[in-house]
């Protein structure tokens, strides 16, 4: 059943023909000010794009650029203390002064919304069929089991397994990219003509957003509206979008074609995006260093001034950046507009040429600085159905299962895998966090503890963790010198006044000045935040630092940042790194080694340069597959993974992957555990699979004949 | 589910059990001789002898407590030193008179509390809200007795609408005379309104702000629909456990309630209990007032699962 047939003809009618040459959606110069308790927030000082039926209109730029608020404004869904300026004209009619009453007709019927974080956006306590048919009660008048089959059928259309028993479902009891699923059919539910699209892949692993993202392309030639795509990631615009409205600092600074924009930015901050994402790797296998853009997005609590808001961060800033704000004017020959004085200046050299990276020294022979050896965690105590008799209801969580690596001093191992696959787990294990159920850990070849509490004071301070979110694992209270001091004294005998110095230098180290000192952690960014985190698992002078997603928060501008400052460490100090993200473009970038993980098993583990290039265990294949890449002529990649890390609790009667992996032979991998093969080109390279590694490799080499090159596709998340 | 009930009556036998052997020990610990209460001042030593030895007061406090808990298992709640009579059957009425006391106030204060708070939520910051918040902040800081007896200075002393006191006639129910409910219960209501309503209204509007309520706007929903499909089962989640934490003031309450108004209910029975040392009697009641505590926990606990998807299934 097509969607189209969801109209009733009362609908039909009611869509009134727009004017001729009117578009669906523009934004004139919007602006947004929001007077909260805490201040002005200037969300939004100048936008302007327009978006045509049909059209993907992709809207870019880094966290408190406004984005979600122009998105939310489209459906004028902002909170009471707003002040909106300028207008949003949707088919000629503005949204803004538009009477309560029309404005909830359009909504959900004519303008739909997807949103970021799925599991929140949906009712709990509500099935999901009852969340799409409502919908189509309100808005077409459909109830009863007329509501829930074309509640079935758009599951069906969004691809959502089973679909005439999905709605009978709890949001819970889906997975995150079926939860967006459900998210889309409801925005799809009575065809709208305007479909804002706000971050719906962030927080998905990236097996899921490639398969949303299909999804997205899809619907694109399905149905004719016209999409508004808010992202920070460039990758995954490349993939969906047919222009582009870069924002930064609540304006929009540039639009163009998609192709125009990857291919010739015309304005600084745009460029300086395109050149934080980590490149794919060159000839020597080293990826050049990471350019970034210093500093952090000009403040939305900042009142407008008339300059260019990005002067303080701009390599080609004049005088007059800082004098007058600059108007947008028609940059080039295709005549995209931006917020420059100087956009024919910009090229792919504004950031500076790419610095080859100097190489590290190869240590392979030395021994290795922390050695893990059959490591086990389960979490859990089995249960029984009636408490002490019954059949066993819950067997523990097999979060690792005989998981072994090792790490040679100075150098650095990425863990890669998906939501669910162990790497956390890991993680916690060797810090101490989570006491492992059994293996061995061997740090400079003495035993580690299994609790942290239980190691002496100076393994504590050779091993050192930074955690994904800086804003949690630092003490709102302290101010930042305290942080700094405390560790400092904790793993060195020095008096206090010194400590401070030290303390300072550490700063310094991670681009902080010593004015930092005093300031509390709510009083700086996230980028800043997580470089004090860093400074203070430098403070101990640690051997090996075990960084958990440390910069997945993060805007690629500080990303980068961040990353060449961990670099950098390494370099000068040889603090050896055990590195967790769930980006392939920053594993590539940071790693000399590659441990991937899935279901709590190792799959495959080498340095970087072999496990990058075939052969690849079929579970590293289809997470490199899915990454999206920051090119908009980029094919489509051909692997998809549907589903997620299966549950934990049973042990896997043959491959960890079989049940998922799209070269499943059959019988065999289902039911016999696989052999560790060893790749012949580099022993250290292994993988975990039944098929035979020349196979796999040949087989990998021909479906990618025709792609551009090996594994070139980094994600800019 | 199986699971869940079993673990949960296990858990009330295990807390039941905890509080009998409490109760025991405070009784134990009670100053005043029961003998010398049944026979008075002036009753000779021998006389307290003989009366301790037949009701088995001299024997060692873990045969005691023993034999008590049997008889309690075995339905016997034992014989009322004071009035002679078995437990149960004078417990009987009375707990039917305080149930009905209890479940009139509950059913007619806890969905106004709740209709209240949901308005206020809804209507944050408006003089309703407003004037809503100020009454149950009186209301709560009000203990019972005063609040009984400023109603009974108002609507009986001065006004003269409704009695004073809340006897009901031996052989007679107060379902017959219902106006007599009326005061007591409007005295228990002040303080659980006040708390059910002001939490109710804090979910209510934590609800509003949460995405899904978000999307349900930009559904193009009806507000009536997003409040009362999506707001409001979510926001008695956390509503309903404060419910239940009421069920303990409630029984508290009835206490206090009983007494100012003379209801006979086991609230002022326990009152007398206390006062006549009728160590027995205490206990049982004790354990009685403990167990429906347990018992309407666990019906709030269901009431909580059945809500709540999320654990419904666990």
């Amino acid at each position: 059943m097509s969607i189209a047939s969801f109209l009733s003809p009362a609908t039909q009618e009611s869509v009134a023909p727009p004017a001729e040459g009117v578009p669906l959606l523009e934004v004139r110069d919007l602006s947004v000010t929001f007077y909260t308790p805490r201040g002005t927030v200037r969300a939004v000082r100048h936008a302007s794009f327009t978006v045509r039926r049909g059209e993907v209109l992709g809207l870019v730029g880094e966290s408190g650029c406004g984005k979600s608020t122009v998105a939310f404004a489209t459906l004028a869904y902002l909170p009471g203390t707003a002040e909106v300026g300028g207008s949003i004209l949707f088919e000629g009619r503005d949204l803004m002064t538009m009477p309560a009453g029309e404005l909830r007709d359009l909504r959900g019927s004519r303008i739909a919304m997807v949103y970021q974080d799925p599991g929140s956006a949906l009712n709990p306590t509500m099935r999901v069929g009852e969340q799409v048919e409502e919908v189509l009660h309100t808005h077409l008048g459909l109830s009863g089991q007329a509501a829930e089959e074309r509640a079935a059928s758009l599951f069906e259309s969004v691809g959502l397994p089973n679909p005439a028993r999905v709605g009978r479902r709890f949001p819970h009891e889906l997975s995150g990219g079926q939860q967006q699923r459900v998210v889309i059919a409801m925005a799809l539910a009575c065809e709208p003509d305007l479909l804002l699209m706000d971050e719906p892949t962030t927080g998905l692993d990236v097996t899921t957003e490639a398969t949303i993202l299909d999804l997205v392309a899809e619907l694109k030639n399905r149905v004719n509206a016209g999409i508004v795509f808010v992202s920070h990631n460039l990758g995954v615009i490349a993939r969906v979008a047919d222009r582009v409205a870069v924002m930064y600092a609540g304006q929009v600074i540039e639009e163009a074609p998609v192709r125009e924009l990857f291919a010739n930015p015309s304005h600084p901050y745009t460029a300086g995006l395109l050149s934080c994402v980590p490149a794919p790797v060159n000839e020597t296998g080293l990826m050049p260093q990471l350019r970034n853009i210093p500093g952090s997005v000009y403040p939305a609590s900042e009142p407008n001034v008339d300059a260019c808001l990005f002067a303080d961060r701009c390599p080609m800033v004049q005088d007059i950046c800082r004098e007058s704000a600059p108007p947008e004017i028609v940059a080039n020959a295709e005549g995209h507009p931006v917020r420059c004085f100087f956009p024919e200046r910009v090229d792919s050299d504004t950031w500076g040429e790419p610095a080859p990276r100097p190489r590290k020294p190869r240590s392979t022979n030395e021994a290795p600085l922390l050695q893990v050896d059959g490591l086990h965690q389960y979490y859990g105590n089995d249960r029984k159905k009636y408490i002490f008799f019954g059949p066993p209801s819950r067997r523990p969580v097999r979060a690792n299962v005989d998981v072994d690596f090792a790490i040679q001093p100075g150098r650095t191992l990425g863990i890669v895998g998906e939501s669910g696959s162990g790497k956390s787990t890991a993680a916690r294990s060797i810090a101490g966090l989570e006491r492992r159920t059994s293996g061995e850990v061997l740090l400079d070849g003495e035993p580690l503890a299994a609790g942290v509490g239980d190691r002496p004071r100076g393994q504590q301070s050779k091993v050192r963790m930074v955690f994904q979110n800086p804003a949690a694992s630092l003490n709102p209270r302290l101010p930042i010198g305290s942080v700094l001091v405390r560790s400092i004294r904790k793993s060195r005998s020095v008096g206090k006044a010194e400590a401070r110095g030290i303390a300072v230098e550490l700063l310094e180290s991670v681009g902080l000045d010593g004015g930092y000192m005093d300031r509390r952690p709510r009083e700086l960014s996230g980028g800043q935040q997580q470089r004090v985190a860093l400074a203070a698992a430098f403070a101990a002078d640690p051997e090996l630092i075990i960084a958990d997603e440390a910069v997945s928060a993060l805007d690629v501008s500080v990303q980068a940042q961040v990353l060449n400052l961990i670099a950098e460490r390494q370099r000068r100090e040889g603090t050896a790194f055990m590195f967790i993200t769930h980006d392939l473009g920053v594993v590539r970038y940071i790693s000399d080694d590659i441990l991937v993980l899935y279901g709590g098993h190792v799959v495959e583990t080498g340095p970087a340069e072999a496990v990058l290039r075939p052969p690849w265990s079929p579970y590293t294949e289809a997470l490199l597959s899915a990454a999206p890449v920051p090119d908009p002529d980029a094919e489509p990649s051909r692997i998809r993974l549907e589903g997620a890390v299966p549950t934990l609790r049973q042990p896997f009667a043959g491959c960890p992957f079989a049940g998922r992996c799209p070269r499943n032979l059959g019988d065999l991998c289902d039911n016999t555990p696989p052999p560790m093969r060893v790749d012949p080109a580099d022993p250290r390279h292994q993988i975990l699979c039944h098929i035979p590694l020349e196979e796999l490799a040949a087989d990998q080499r021909a479906a990618m004949r025709g792609r551009s090159a090996v594994g070139e596709a980094p994600g800019g998340r | 589910m199986a699971r869940f009930l079993l673990l949960r009556l296990g858990l009330i036998v295990v807390t039941l059990l905890v509080i009998s052997f409490a109760v025991f020990g405070v009784t134990e610990v009670l100053p005043g001789d029961v003998a010398t209460q049944i026979l008075g001042q002036g009753a000779t030593p021998e006389n307290i002898a003989v009366v301790r030895e037949r009701l088995g007061l001299d024997d060692p406090w873990p045969v005691r407590y023993l034999s008590w808990v049997g008889g309690v298992v075995r339905g016997d709640l034992g014989e009322s030193l004071v009035q002679r009579l078995p437990i149960t059957e004078m417990v009987g009425s009375r707990l039917v008179n305080s149930l009905i006391l209890a479940s009139f106030t509950f059913f007619v204060a806890m969905p106004i509390a709740v209709a209240v708070g949901i308005w206020a939520g809804v209507h944050r910051n408006s003089l309703g809200d407003r004037l809503a918040s100020m009454f149950s902040l009186v209301a709560i800081s009000l203990p019972e007795f005063v609040t009984g007896v400023v109603l009974i200075i108002l609507f009986s002393t001065t006004l003269g609408w409704l009695p004073s006191s809340s006897l009901v006639e031996p052989g007679t129910n107060p379902l017959t005379r219902p106006q007599i409910l009326v005061l007591p219960a409007l005295t228990l209501t002040g303080v659980m309104f006040a708390y059910v309503m002001r939490m109710t209204r804090a979910n209510v509007i934590e609800v509003l702000e949460t995405n899904y309520v978000r999307s349900a706007i930009l559904k193009g929903l009806p507000m009536r629909r997003v409040i009362w499909r999506h707001v409001v089962p979510n926001a008695m989640l956390p509503t309903i456990s404060v419910i239940t934490l009421n069920i303990g003031w409630l029984l508290g309450g009835l206490i206090i309630v009983e007494n100012v108004f003379s209801y006979p209910g086991i609230g002022r029975m326990l009152l007398t209990s206390i006062q006549t040392r009728d160590m027995p009697l205490l206990q049982a009641l004790a354990l009685l007032i403990a167990a429906t505590y347990a018992v309407s926990n666990l019906f709030a606990d269901l009431a909580y699962t059945w809500l709540n998807p999320r654990i419904r299934f666990a």
